[in-house]
């Protein structure tokens, strides 16, 4: 299963909640891909804390593979290369958790015939060696998207199955350009019928996942005054009607992931460790990602909304 | 093969590298697809053979180098000729591409006209003299960028192949590919062949070190390595399966499959009963001359012991689990 990772603006949360839930799936026993396709800020190397290995792959990454200047891509076996202080040892019954860096500095580029190609056998090698393979692509309607829309569309790649994560932010601006990203003219729904792609297929291959979503219930926000809390209780019902009409709603949503604050502060994974022994982390953050990571192949979440 | 080979001086070495991979359909390929798969060129034939097993080899490809050997001393000699590669598909199921070449000790001090080469297939020749010793460790080492790499020419051949409109891309399960690079020396004047060293490198790579009589062409200890990787393969491959297993009553969480419920140990092993475990033949395509080579590694570290244990475990996971399905029906009948 490949799992694309889209938003319309930068700063989401999208390459950190899909690197969570790419270590979530490697902890339940899957063998999982992580492939940095956001050719202008590859920063996979930092929430997975592998940045010296990947400093040393410099020109081997997947802009310079795609480009065909390196013949195979460079990849990092998370659990071995990880600085993490928790991630050292391989976790007993997990899957593998391989890296495939961007390059450093590498850039958005058009994508021609044969890059489409090379991303075409890259994505049907994965899919051989793994059971989830999450890619994250940049920002907005770019190149990245393109590609991804592209390949799938491809006759080589017709019995791969794959899935689209759409992330965004819960607030008014957010949620417009969410919808936009894949319900606009040249969004992901129009620019994939363009390529080839079945509408319907498509459209029910597509979830939205909401991060850093402050839950007025939680503690987190306890401390504030009634009329605060009655503000932000509005604010969340007008918002939930706004992504309703922006056909965004409930029904087309795979999760929700509550503002974390140590995420706030720091790109990374979140461990059991970070919740049970230091607890610096909420135990609601990990479950929202325990339960989307499930959710990626749980066809019941899937489909026609 | 039918074309004219001009005399060479014997090779001091011979290096190569072999990639091994499941063929990425739900169904083995039968012998027609399978010829069809491998039809490289269009002037020379698959080789196929059904006995003892299905096997499909396609025509040598060459491939022009001009580029530094890899070397372990950090000399830089440059060598020139053809690199020959082929593709071999084993119960159409297993997809190798193998990459070969032999290197005279010594070659002319300028670059010839192509024509000289091409009479030589599978010939590189160094330009002045050459150290096959410290050649062989750079071949087995990795080579720096830019060094010859027969292992991209493997890669390339491989990704071509992979390419082929026959491929439906539903591998019946998840595996690794790998790959095994070799060199062979000249073995002492009336001494037979020897293997020195097979080593696993990294997670995919295995390196094996030879000595064989001079006389013995290189297509042949490609041949020998072929069979190595392709059993190398399946070891690995099916020790992976075995890993991925969890064993014994499921966990509490542990969640069903929609529409199956057949123990998760029931359909990780099914496929290598399916696909894997007839695969094991080895020396079946080896030269007799060479196959005394892989006594060596029954010995040590015994192949073929390892995947005796492997698939008894198999076999006994899934009558394991046949027991429960008996013990139900028993219950029902009064
Ligand atoms: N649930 C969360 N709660 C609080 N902060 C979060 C949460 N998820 C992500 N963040 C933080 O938001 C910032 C942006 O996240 P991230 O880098 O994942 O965004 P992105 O969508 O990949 O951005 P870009 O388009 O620039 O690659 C990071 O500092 C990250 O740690
Ligand atoms: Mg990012």
């Amino acid at each position: 299963m490949i799992v694309f990772a889209a938003s319309d603006k930068g700063g989401t949360g999208r390459s950190v909640t899909s690197a969570n839930l790419a270590y979530q799936r490697a902890l339940n026993g899957d063998h999982v891909a992580y492939v940095d396709f956001d050719f202008g800020s590859p920063t996979a190397a930092a929430v997975f804390d592998v940045p010296s290995a990947v400093r040393g792959t410099r020109e081997r990454g997947l802009h310079s593979y795609l480009e065909g200047g390196t013949p195979e891509p460079a990849m990092i076996d998370v659990w071995r290369q990880t600085e993490h202080p928790h991630l050292h040892a391989w976790p007993n019954q997990s899957g593998r958790l391989v890296l495939f860096p961007g390059d450093i500095g590498g850039g958005e580029f058009a994508t021609d015939e044969d890059a489409l190609e090379r991303c075409v056998d890259l994505l049907l090698r994965l899919n051989g060696e793994f059971d989830v393979i999450m890619v994250d692509l940049s920002a907005g309607r770019s190149y990245a998207v393109d590609m991804a829309l592209a390949a799938t569309a491809h006759p080589r790649m017709r019995n791969v199955p794959f899935r689209w994560l759409v992330f965004h932010r819960w607030t008014r601006q957010h949620v417009i350009a969410a919808s936009g990203l894949v319900h606009r003219e040249h969004g992901i729904i129009r620019g994939g019928v363009e390529r080839g792609h079945d509408e319907l297929a498509l459209r029910s291959a597509i979830r939205f996942v909401r991060a850093a979503v402050p839950d007025p219930e939680s503690a987190v926000w306890s401390q504030g005054s009634p009329a605060q809390a009655a503000w932000m209780q509005s604010c969340d019902e007008a918002l939930r009607r706004l992504a309703a009409e922006h056909a965004i709603g409930d029904s087309v949503v795979l999760g929700i992931v509550p503002l974390e604050p140590i995420l706030q502060w720091r790109e990374q994974l979140i461990t059991e460790e970070d919740v049970l022994a230091t607890q610096i982390a909420n135990k609601e953050t990990l479950e929202a990602l325990e339960e989307i990571a499930r959710r990626l192949t749980d066809d019941t979440y899937w489909g026609q909304p | 093969m039918a074309r004219p080979e001009a005399s060479a001086p014997d090779a001091v070495l011979a290096c190569g590298e072999v990639r091994t991979r499941l063929l990425p359909t739900r169904q083995a390929l039968d012998i027609r697809s399978a010829a069809q798969f491998l039809a490289l060129r269009a002037d020379e034939r698959v080789l196929l053979s059904e006995r003892p097993a299905l096997y499909a080899r396609s025509p040598e490809t060459l491939t022009g180098v001009d580029c530094p050997l890899p070397s372990a001393n950090g000399s830089r000699v440059r060598a020139v000729g053809t690199v020959a590669a082929r593709a071999a598909l084993t119960e159409g199921r297993v997809l190798q591409t193998s990459a070969y070449f032999r290197l005279p000790s010594t070659g002319p001090d300028q670059r010839r006209p192509w024509g000289h080469y091409l009479v030589r297939p599978g010939v590189v020749e160094p330009f002045g003299k050459l150290l096959p010793e410290a050649i062989a460790e750079g071949v087995l080492g990795g080579g720096r960028p830019g060094d010859l790499d027969v292992g991209l020419i493997a890669d390339g051949l491989l990704t071509r192949l992979l390419r082929h409109p026959l491929l439906d891309q539903r591998p019946p399960l998840r595996s690794r590919p790998t790959r095994l690079r070799w060199a062979a020396l000249p073995a002492a004047p009336g001494a037979g062949p020897s293997l020195e060293r097979f080593t696993l490198a990294e997670d995919d790579l295995r390196t094996v070190r030879l000595r064989v009589p001079p006389a013995i062409p290189p297509d042949r200890i490609a041949g020998l390595c072929d069979d190595l990787a392709l059993h190398d393969w399946l070891l690995t491959t099916v020790v992976h399966l075995l890993d991925g297993v969890r064993f014994g009553a499921p966990e509490p969480s542990a969640r069903p499959r929609p529409g199956d419920d057949r123990p998760a140990a029931v359909l990780a092993l099914r496929p290598a009963v399916d696909h894997l475990l007839h695969l094991w033949m080895p020396r079946a395509r080896v030269a007799s001359e060479l196959a005394p080579l892989w006594d060596t590694l029954e010995r040590q570290p015994g192949f073929t012991r390892q995947w005796q244990a492997l698939v008894q475990r198999i076999r006994d996971q899934l009558t394991l689990h046949a027991i429960p399905a008996l013990y139900r029906e028993a219950e029902l009948t009064p």
